[in-house]
């Protein structure tokens, strides 16, 4: 059985991105958040194994619902996938619990690694 | 028919004949001024609503509270009667809604200050297309007091 | 303005839009950009709307506020040409008209390059420069430039960075605008060793 992904990420253009790539490699995308608050509420509801959460989001950044998220589900696997890739961002995102930090922009492979090597 | 172009902050007067453009107004107001028994326009393109202390040598037409008085001043010099003018305004429009930079958006501040000024001074306006999401341009036909606003996608309207 | 200080922002320019234009390239499958000198200028303000090519020209403007130990604001804007090829270099789709998904990948592209620029001056500076979600408009020139000026609060002279990129004989321009807060600015000079800069 596939393991199942929650894109959340604020422009469309990048979950449709994100998603092309995870389906093609064996992974199906259960849910698509614009926000940080979408984010948790779809994972309340989905429980998928794995999920991929930028950080500059509208309504709540994606900092704030990995902490929320880990509050429900310390067991909880997020990569962050966002463009911001300074230093105390990176340390903020994987002391709230996040797994792994991607910077955008990256190659197909490298989320598949991450996801592979997280999900494991 | 000559055309004469006023750039942000700046303005421009015409009697008779001719006509006054302003090309891209996004947060700026156009504001026009017309005395129809003389035939005379004035135009301008006002930046912010109050002039700033750190920017003494602006022109006076890029802040409202300072352009409204100067746009009278110049329809004055050219013969019109302040108890015959008629103004129309284009603009204050705000092109990234989603990012809240103020309380108030820049554009609705011009709209409330060029409004209250042109109150002060007794000037009624006669026509506006204002607000929205989207830059305009306004065009000012001095022969017969007409004004055009275009966007892009959209209809010309007259105002 | 003196001198010295418009050196040093063209220094950064050719860092910042160096990483942009990396980023750029990598968000395009690694078509290999060829970064034309960036070209950074100090205009009076009403001039920098014809420096990018006229007051009427429909351009893409992508706009964000800074925050963090730098503040000020960022933008990026492209011709319309430009966003199409990139629209379509970047989802496949061929239109006249940007519909939702061009706008998206339009926003994202944007967000990236913005974001790429302030990643290389924090860590060249160790100051943590946060964009926000972007605004993007779509819309003449003047209107976009005087909008991204209000919002800024820019009242005298503003800096701007052109850059134009090409690749495969297919001509990509844009420009990038930097504008810090005034005393924030003078921080990163100092991170660079220059002090009293302006």
């Amino acid at each position: 059985m596939a393991k199942t992904v929650l894109i959340a990420d604020d422009t469309a253009f990048m979950r449709m991105t994100l998603r092309n790539v995870i389906e093609k490699n064996g992974y199906q995308v259960v849910g698509e958040a614009a926000d940080g608050e979408e984010a948790i509420a779809l994972y309340r509801e989905l429980q998928p194994d794995l999920v991929t959460m930028d950080i500059t989001m509208p309504k709540m950044d994606g900092i704030t619902a990995i902490k929320e998220i880990m509050r429900i589900d310390p067991q909880a696997k997020i990569i962050v996938c966002s463009a911001m890739g300074q230093k105390p961002m990176v340390i903020e995102a994987l002391s709230a619990g996040a797994k792994d930090f991607l910077v955008k922009p990256f190659d197909a492979e490298r989320v598949v690694e991450s996801l592979r090597k997280i999900g494991a | 028919m000559t055309e004469v172009f006023v750039n942000m902050g700046e303005i421009s007067s015409a009697k008779n004949h001719g006509i006054l453009t302003t090309v891209g107004l996004g947060s700026c107001i156009g504001v026009t001024l017309y005395d129809h028994k003389v035939k005379v326009g004035v135009m301008g393109h006002i930046f912010l609503p109050r002039s700033r202390s750190n920017d003494q040598g602006a022109p006076p037409g890029k802040y409202a509270d300072t352009g409204i008085p100067a746009m009278i001043q110049e329809a004055l010099r050219l013969g019109a009667s302040k108890s015959r003018l008629q103004a129309k305004l284009a603009g204050g429009a705000n092109l990234f809604p989603n990012l809240s930079l103020n309380t108030i958006s820049i554009g609705q501040q011009n709209i409330q200050a060029v409004t209250e000024l042109l109150t002060q001074h007794g000037i009624p306006i006669v026509g506006q297309d204002v607000a929205g999401n989207h830059g305009r341009k306004m065009r000012f036909f001095v022969d017969n007091g007409v004004v055009t606003v275009t966007a892009i996608g959209k209809e010309p309207v007259q105002i | 303005m003196n001198e010295q200080k418009l050196d040093f922002l063209r220094e950064l320019a050719v860092i910042g839009t160096g990483h942009a234009t990396i980023a750029l390239s990598q968000m395009l499958q690694g078509r290999m950009f060829k970064l034309v000198v960036p070209d950074a200028q100090m205009l009076p303000f009403t001039e920098a709307a014809d420096y990018m090519g006229g007051l009427e020209q429909v351009v893409v403007g992508i706009f964000v506020v800074i925050s963090g130990d730098v503040r000020g604001y960022m933008a990026c804007l492209h011709p319309l040409d430009t966003a199409r090829l990139l629209v379509r270099l970047l989802t496949g789709q061929e239109t006249e008209e940007i519909d939702e998904l061009g706008r998206s990948a339009l926003q994202e592209l944007g967000n990236i390059m913005v974001t790429s620029f302030l990643n290389a001056l924090s860590k060249m500076t160790n100051l943590l420069m946060m964009p926000s979600v972007p605004g993007l408009a779509i819309d003449m020139a003047g209107a976009v430039w005087e909008s991204i000026l209000a919002g800024a609060e820019v009242t005298n002279e503003v800096t701007v960075i052109r850059t134009k990129f090409s690749a495969e004989g297919e001509e990509i321009e844009g420009h990038i605008i930097f504008l810090p807060d005034e005393d924030d600015f003078r921080k990163i000079a100092r991170q660079f060793g220059l002090e009293n800069l302006g």
